[in-house]
C-alpha cells in the first residue's frame, strides 16, 4: 500500500505527527493567549513520572498503559501547579518552574532506578523523553489521530467560552463565567496534547508543538478563529516537512526536525508577517522618516 | 591538623575496611554465576582470594571463568542495563574502591562510567580487558573509536582470558599458575564453541544470512561467522532512529525475503515493530525472532548466565529464526 508514492512507514508517521501537530497548535493557541505558555512544559516533564509509575504499577510496556500513566502524571503535575499558586503565593513562573523541576527529578529518579531494583526490562523508557517518532505504527497513528480530533473538536464547541477566557479571564469572571473550571479544560487539553505528542516528538519536544505555532499564528492575525485555525495548519505543516525531511536522508531523527521545520515557520513568521513582521515594521518605520 | 594526626588516619582506614566487608557481603543482584556464587553467605575473611569488581555481566563473567572459587566477583551492572546509557550512583563509586582489582570491558562501552574509571585507575589495580585487544582485529567506527562488543567474536574474546589472568596474577601472585592454566582452559572452551557455532550459521541458507536488529552490537558476531549484520539504531543505544533508516531497512527486508528480525534484551523493540508493519504492508510478513543478548548476559534463572550459554542461545534464535523456523 503506497499513497502519493511515499512508503508504508513515511506515510503512517506522517498522519500521527501531523494530526497531533494540528491539534497541538489550536490548543496551544488558547494557552499561549493566556499567558501560560509553559504549562505545557510542566506537563511534558510530569509525564516521565507517569511512564515510570504506569511501569512499576502494572509491569507492561505497551504504548496505551505507559500514556495512560503520563496522562494521569501530567494531569497530577497541573493539579499540584494550580494548588502551589493558590496557597502558596509563588508567582506563576516560580510554580511553573518547581512543577517542572521536582516532577523531571523525580521521573528521572524512578527511571534511572527502575533496573537496579530489579526491573531489567525498563530498558528504553527514557526514549520516552526523545520520542520514537520514526518507529510509530498504524495503531499508534491512529491513537493519535483519534486524540487530536478529540481536543479539536471541544476547543471548537467550548470556542466562546475558551476565547473569553484565554482573552480577558477577569472580564470574564466579572461578568459571571465559570472562569476556574474553563481554565481548568484548557489546561487539561494541553495536557492531552502534550501526551498525545509524547510518542510523536518526545516530552522535551513536544512543549515546542504547543508553544511554537500560536506564537508563529500571532504575527499573522487579530482574530481568535483564523488564530487557531493558522496555528493548526503551521503545526501540521511543520510535521508534514519535518517527517519529510528525515524520510529523505540516512540517520535524521524525525521529532526533532518536526521542531525545527516549526522554528522555520516561526522565522518566517516575524520577518513577512503584514502589519507585525519585521520587514512591515522597517517599512513603516521608512515611511514616517520620509 | 587532627585529620594528620595517626589515630584519625588508622580510623579512617578502619572505616573504609568495614565499609569495603559490607559491600563485598552484600547480595549482588544478577550476578550470582554459576561459578563463585553466594558471596553473601561467606563472612568476609573466609575469602581468601582476592574480591574483583566487573562492570558488566560479560565481565564478571570472564572473571569468574579464569579466575575460579578463589575469586569473590561481584557486578556493577545488573543483567538486562544497558551500559551505554548506564549513570554511575555515588554507591557505585563506594563498591569500586572498596574492591581489590577492577575489571571493565573498554573501548567506551561504559559510556559515563569511564570518566570515573579512568580516576580510578590510577590509584588501583584495574585493567579495561577490550582496550589490550590489538588494534588491527577491532571494527573502527569512525574518530579513532572501536566498536566495544567484542565477546560476540569468541576467537577476540579469548585473547581477553590471559589479560585477566596477568591482572589477576598481580595482585594474588600466590595463585598466578592457577589464573594462567584456567585461562589457557578456558580459551580453548572457547575455540571449540566457536567451532561448533560456525557449523549452526552455515545451515542457514547463505543469501538469508542477514542479522537485522535494533541496534548493531552484533558487528564483530557478523565479521566472525560472515553474518550480514544491519541495525536500526547505531551502535550506541542513545540515538532516535531516522524515519529514513526503517523505510531502508523495510527495502532490504522485503527484497531480500529475509524471514524473521531480531529484538534486544537491552533495548527497546519499537523500531522493530514499525519494521514488521512496513513490511507487512509490502506483502512480506516478517517474524520475530527470537531475543537476542546483546549488551547483558542473561539473568540469574534465564540458562543463558555464561557468555558461552549466551552466545549458544543467540546461535541457536538466529538460526531458528533465519530459516523461517522461528515460533509465531
Amino acid at each position: 500500500m503506497t499513497l502519493l508514492g511515499l512508503p508504508y512507514n513515511t506515510l503512517v508517521v506522517a498522519v500521527g505527527v501531523a494530526a497531533v501537530g494540528f491539534a497541538a497548535g489550536v490548543v496551544g493557541s488558547l494557552c499561549v493567549l493566556r499567558k501560560r505558555s509553559l504549562v505545557g512544559d510542566a506537563a511534558a516533564h510530569a509525564t516521565l513520572v507517569g511512564v515510570a509509575g504506569a511501569f512499576l504499577a502494572t509491569g507492561r510496556r505497551d504504548l496505551a498503559t505507559l500514556l495512560v500513566g503520563a496522562l494521569s502524571a501530567a494531569i497530577a503535575g497541573l493539579a499540584a501547579l494550580l494548588l502551589v499558586r493558590r496557597f502558596t503565593r509563588t508567582r506563576d513562573d516560580a510554580a511553573t518552574a518547581i512543577v517542572i523541576g521536582v516532577s523531571f527529578g523525580l521521573g528521572i529518579t524512578l527511571v534511572s532506578g527502575l533496573p537496579a531494583w530489579g526491573y531489567a526490562n525498563s530498558a528504553g523508557l527514557e526514549q520516552f523523553l526523545l520520542g520514537h517518532t520514526a518507529a510509530l505504527t498504524a495503531a499508534d497513528a491512529m491513537l493519535l489521530t483519534g486524540v487530536a480530533c478529540f481536543a479539536t473538536v471541544v476547543v471548537t464547541l467550548l470556542f466562546k467560552e475558551t476565547t473569553l477566557v484565554a482573552f480577558d479571564a477577569a472580564f470574564a469572571a466579572a461578568t459571571g463565567w465559570p472562569v476556574l473550571l474553563i481554565d481548568a479544560v484548557i489546561v487539561g487539553l494541553v495536557a492531552v496534547m502534550v501526551v498525545a505528542g509524547l510518542p510523536a516528538v518526545g516530552a522535551v519536544l513536544v512543549t515546542a508543538l504547543v508553544v511554537i505555532p500560536p506564537v508563529a499564528a500571532r504575527a499573522w492575525t487579530d482574530r481568535m478563529s483564523t488564530m487557531l485555525l493558522l496555528a493548526g495548519t503551521m503545526g501540521l505543516v511543520a510535521a508534514v516537512v519535518g517527517v519529510l525531511v528525515s524520510a529523505a536522508w540516512p540517520r535524521l531523527a524525525t521529532g526533532p526536525l518536526v521542531v525545527l521545520a516549526a522554528a522555520a515557520i516561526f522565522g518566517i513568521s516575524f520577518i513577512a508577517a503584514p502589519k507585525r513582521g519585521w520587514i512591515a515594521r522597517r517599512l513603516r518605520d521608512a515611511a514616517r522618516n520620509a | 591538623m587532627l585529620i594528620d594526626s595517626p589515630q584519625i588516619g588508622r580510623l579512617f582506614r578502619l572505616a573504609r575496611r568495614a565499609i569495603a566487608c559490607l559491600v563485598a557481603a552484600l547480595p549482588t543482584m544478577g550476578c550470582s554465576g554459576p561459578s563463585g556464587d553466594a558471596p553473601a553467605a561467606r563472612p568476609f575473611e573466609a575469602a581468601a582470594g582476592p574480591r574483583v569488581l566487573a562492570t558488566t555481566t560479560v565481565v564478571a563473567d570472564l572473571v569468574r571463568q579464569v579466575g575460579g572459587d578463589r575469586v569473590t566477583v561481584s557486578c556493577l551492572m545488573a543483567a538486562g542495563i544497558d551500559p551505554h546509557s548506564y549513570k554511575p550512583t555515588p554507591r557505585d563509586a563506594d563498591r569500586l574502591s572498596a574492591a581489590d582489582l577492577v575489571v571493565a570491558s573498554g573501548l567506551h562501552l561504559e559510556g559515563r562510567l569511564a570518566a570515573i574509571l579512568e580516576r580510578l585507575g590510577r590509584t588501583k589495580p584495574f585493567v579495561a580487558v577490550a582496550d589490550q585487544l590489538p588494534a588491527d582485529r577491532l571494527i573502527a567506527v569512525g574518530g579513532g573509536l572501536h566498536d566495544p562488543h567484542v565477546w560476540f567474536d569468541p576467537q577476540l574474546w579469548m585473547l581477553c582470558a590471559p589479560v585477566v589472568a596477568e591482572a589477576l596474577a598481580k595482585v594474588d601472585p600466590a595463585a598466578a599458575d592457577d589464573y594462567r592454566s584456567r585461562a589457557r582452559e578456558y580459551a580453548g572452551r572457547l575455540a571449540a564453541l566457536d567451532e561448533r557455532l560456525r557449523g549452526e550459521i552455515e545451515s542457514i541458507p547463505a543469501d538469508h544470512r542477514v542479522l537485522v536488529t535494533a541496534h548493531d552490537a552484533f558487528r564483530y558476531f557478523g565479521r566472525a561467522y560472515a553474518v550480514e549484520v544491519v541495525g536500526v539504531q547505531g551502535t550506541s543505544t542513545e540515538s532516535e532512529a531516522g524515519l529514513g533508516d526503517i523505510n531502508r531497512l523495510v527495502d532490504l527486508v522485503v527484497t531480500r525475503g529475509i524471514p524473521a528480525v531480531f529484538v534486544e534484551t537491552s533495548v527497546s523493540d519499537r523500531n522493530v515493530a514499525a519494521l514488521q508493519e512496513g513490511a507487512r504492508a509490502r506483502g512480506h510478513e516478517v517474524a520475530l525472532g527470537g531475543r537476542l543478548y546483546s549488551d547483558s548476559l542473561g539473568g540469574p534463572g534465564s540458562g543463558a548466565e555464561t557468555l558461552e550459554a549466551t552466545l549458544a542461545a543467540n546461535v541457536a534464535a538466529i538460526v531458528a529464526g533465519l530459516k523461517g523456523e522461528a515460533p509465531r
